[in-house]
């Protein structure tokens, strides 16, 4: 790639996972959400992927990684699920907003979300479902540069050893 | 009197800290982004906030407050676990 993107695209990344994060926390009341925010990270991701390559990307993210970000967005989603049918007989029931007035007021209070919405665990759910999205589009993209480079590799090797049995021939 | 909601705050905060921990340099590349690149990313931040408003529909700050912290987040991420010079693995 040009030196020109090398230079800008680390902090254009930045910015694009900014706008990722935001469109995450409006996911309750605003267009978007967690797949879009989500998507959005990734795509910042994936920029500095495509233009600095796999290996020499800044952003190092090991199968540990994504492994672990992933099964945490897919643990608090179950969590949320699991709380609600806890406490209120409902899976996924929203224990931060409680409109059926069935859960104690500390429940709630655990579960409500700080802004002037009120919005119970919704907010929540987007950032684990946002987690979940942006890893698991990170990961498609560099599961594929992976193969492009073992299937680069595997046909350097094809050619070594049709040059070697050439030899051998001769 | 302006009035700050600490859910997006923190939410921003720790989506920003994960993705910040996760920059690396790489000096084979050839490239180094040093302070001056994250200044620069702050400064860009902070106008951008201010040009968003208030995002989403709130009327606490006169800039987006989740924006501001997720760019803060990236920094401070960046800062404690980002400074290590490791070479991408590709294969386990």
């Amino acid at each position: 790639m040009s030196t020109i993107l090398k230079i800008f695209v680390f902090p254009a990344a930045l910015v694009i996972m900014c706008l990722g994060v935001l469109t995450i926390l409006g996911g309750h009341i605003t267009p978007g959400g967690g797949f879009q925010g989500g998507a959005m990270i990734a795509a910042a991701l994936i920029f500095c992927l495509i233009v600095y390559g796999l290996k020499d990307s800044p952003f190092h993210l090991s199968h540990d990684f994504l492994a672990a970000i992933e099964s945490i967005g897919a643990l608090i989603f179950v969590f949320l699920g699991i709380a609600g049918l806890v406490f209120s007989g409902f899976y996924l029931y929203n224990l931060g907003v409680d409109i059926y007035n069935i859960v104690p007021v500390a429940i709630k209070n655990i579960f409500d979300y700080p802004d002037p919405t009120h919005a119970g665990i919704l907010p929540y759910l987007n950032f684990a479902v946002g987690l979940k999205v942006m890893v698991g589009l990170t990961a498609v993209v560099i599961a594929f540069m992976g193969f492009k480079e073992y299937e680069k590799g595997s046909n350097e090797s094809d050619d070594e050893f049709e040059e070697l049995d050439e030899g051998e021939v001769e | 009197m302006i009035t700050v909601y600490i859910g997006p705050i923190i939410l921003g905060l720790l989506l920003g800290f994960v993705l910040g921990t996760r920059i690396r340099d790489v000096p084979e590349s050839g490239l180094k982004f040093n302070a001056s690149v994250y200044l620069l990313f702050i400064i860009v931040a902070f106008i951008m906030a201010y040009a968003l408003g208030p995002f989403p529909y709130y009327i606490d700050t006169p800039f987006a407050s989740g924006f501001v912290a997720a760019a803060v987040g990236i920094i401070l991420g960046k800062l404690t676990f980002g400074r290590g010079t490791k070479p991408q693995k590709t294969e386990d």
